[in-house]
């Protein structure tokens, strides 16, 4: 059944076509993977500690840089066909609710990081197995990791998605994402416990350090440890959603 | 009934006024031309009437009801718009963006057809927008306003970028529409473009607005100027000395803004002083000029 809202994300859906995210989506999650890995496979080193050592490679740095300024360029190509021409005058001169605009946005942008976790979960299985002839399979906890980071993109996704809706230019909002994924990756380092997770990109990144023991974590997947990912995720998607609701409603268009 | 009715509808931006006090009335099923030069208020007008741009002072009627902030999204279901540059995203075809218009409006194919073929646009569906000439763009944007099935429609400058044949048709479509019973709403800064489909007028020039009335009370309201036939025109000026600011034109005296007992006067005081007068007449006037005069003068 179509109901408003479900209409709405279908309109965002069709926008995506022919749009620029799909390479990103691709190619960002392919490069960092390889790009991990390369020192390893020209000098026909094996990997330290096999899957683990290829998902820490791969995934912690992708967490810390790639993954941030990823959503970041999502959320501004998603939102730069909505600050052409008379685009922002029909958008809110719909009957559609604000709400529903920025929820169907964020979570387009936030399926599209979805999708690059994706692709960023075959890539290092297609690594481990065909480039360095790795035994056996990505264990199961990187899987549940993997879902886990689906959620946890939502978070910048929101907070991008307000920014970039908010902010006519495009590479504004993706400096932002750089200097919001720097400051959580100092403030992660230093190790200062969950009080980190007030920042949204340091949920994305501390979710892509869960198990790895890298950056304070324990190396081991904890349910207490997946779960204030979730939580404060959670949170911080609903926050970004209704603070750019309240803003979409307040300001008057200008073009 | 009125669809559109606002009172004291003003915006400001910081000390400059854009809008000042506008009463209007749109009354139902008509086309409402709404005139002005460039940069007289007329886009931030619509935008008000679409609430997407809050007012400074004053409210907004649309259909009997107040238009604004908490009630603009249910009011813009029934209301079609197409404001400044036209709508359309270029990275889609006309008809993909079609088709987003119908899902997050949940309308049905034939609505979108209909609204596509009463703009002409069939054969263009396939081309992406991107590719598209401002006027086939304005069609789609019109198309897009249209195809909600409004009872207001809203279109600010709609014939930009159009030749002459597409201007003709859109002012056939707006005809047709106010024929069904839709109150349209358009503006222009040219009344040429406009005025053959409107039947009632809304004149704006700095924000104020000058005149609001049908055709007939339009050029009512701007009195035509008095041309006197006389075989001596300067003996005439000499004999109406400084009464009335006459002055020669060609073979005849031209005064301005004088009513018709003004003009007995006049005419008396000429025979009276035995200046030769064979004719006294109205100067012919187009809306044109009425148009131009009025916001050139800011008067009425």
């Amino acid at each position: 059944m179509t109901t408003p809202f479900s209409a709405a994300l279908g309109a965002e859906l069709t926008k995506l076509r022919r749009s620029l995210s799909w390479s990103v989506v691709v190619l960002l999650p392919v490069v960092v993977v390889l790009a991990g890995s390369f020192t390893t496979v020209v000098s026909g080193q094996q990997l330290a500690d096999g899957w683990h050592t290829l998902w820490l490679r791969s995934v912690v740095f992708y967490g810390l840089l790639p993954l941030p300024l990823g959503l970041g360029i999502l959320a501004s190509l998603a939102w730069r066909p909505e600050h052409r021409g008379g685009s922002w005058n029909a958008l809110m001169s719909s009957p559609v609710p604000s709400l529903y605009v920025v929820l169907a946005k964020t979570l387009v942008v936030a399926l599209l990081g979805a999708v690059m976790q994706l692709v960023l979960l075959v890539t290092v299985v297609l690594t481990g197995k065909l480039l360095f002839g790795l035994a056996g399979m990505l264990p199961g906890r990187y899987l549940v990791i993997t879902v886990l980071l689906v959620v946890a993109v939502l978070p910048v996704a929101g907070v991008q998605s307000a920014l970039s809706m908010a902010v006519r230019s495009f590479a504004t909002p993706v400096a932002v994402a750089l200097v919001g994924a720097g400051t959580a990756a100092v403030l992660l380092a230093a190790e200062l416990g969950g009080v980190v997770l007030v920042l949204p990109w340091a949920v994305t990144a501390r979710a892509t350090q869960l198990a790895t023991g890298t950056f304070g974590d324990s190396g081991e997947l904890t349910a207490g440890g997946a779960a204030a990912v979730v939580v404060a995720g959670a949170l911080l998607t609903l926050l970004a959603v209704a603070l750019a609701t309240r803003y979409l409603e307040r300001r008057d268009v200008h073009t | 009934m009125d669809t559109v009715t606002t009172t004291g509808l003003t915006k400001s931006y910081g000390r400059q006024v854009v809008v000042q006090g506008l009463d209007l009335r749109v009354p139902e099923g008509c086309v409402y031309g709404f005139l002005g030069p460039n940069g007289s208020g007329k886009s931030t007008t619509m935008k008000m009437l679409l609430s997407l741009v809050r007012p400074t002072a004053g409210e907004v009627l649309v259909l009997g009801e107040p238009m604004n902030r908490s009630t603009r999204r249910r009011q813009l279901a029934r209301i079609g718009s197409l404001i400044e540059s036209p709508p359309g995203y270029g990275h889609l075809t006309g008809g993909e963006n079609l088709r987003l218009v119908q899902r997050s409006l949940g309308l049905d194919e034939a609505q979108v057809d209909r609204a596509v073929r009463s703009v002409r646009l069939e054969e263009q569906l396939d081309k992406k927008v991107a590719h598209y000439s401002l006027g086939m763009k304005q069609r789609l944007g019109i198309a897009m306003a249209l195809a909600r099935e409004p009872r207001l429609l809203v279109l600010d400058e709609p014939t930009n970028g159009l030749d002459p044949a597409g201007i003709e048709e859109i002012r056939e479509l707006l005809r047709r529409l106010a024929g069904r019973g839709v109150t349209v709403m358009v503006s222009s800064h040219l009344l040429g473009e406009v005025d053959k489909a409107a039947d009632v007028f809304g004149i704006l020039s700095a924000g104020r607005l000058l005149f609001q009335g049908s055709r007939e009370q339009l050029f009512a309201a701007a009195v035509p100027d008095l041309l006197i036939d006389t075989s001596d025109p300067h003996r005439a000026r000499a004999v109406l000395d400084d009464r009335v600011a006459a002055r020669v034109d060609g073979g005849s005296l031209r005064i301005p803004g004088i009513d018709d007992q003004g003009t007995a006067r006049v005419v008396a005081d000429l025979v009276g002083a035995g200046a030769p007068v064979y004719g006294v007449r109205r100067e012919e006037q187009s809306l044109e000029d009425v148009f131009m005069d009025l916001t050139r003068g800011g008067r009425l």
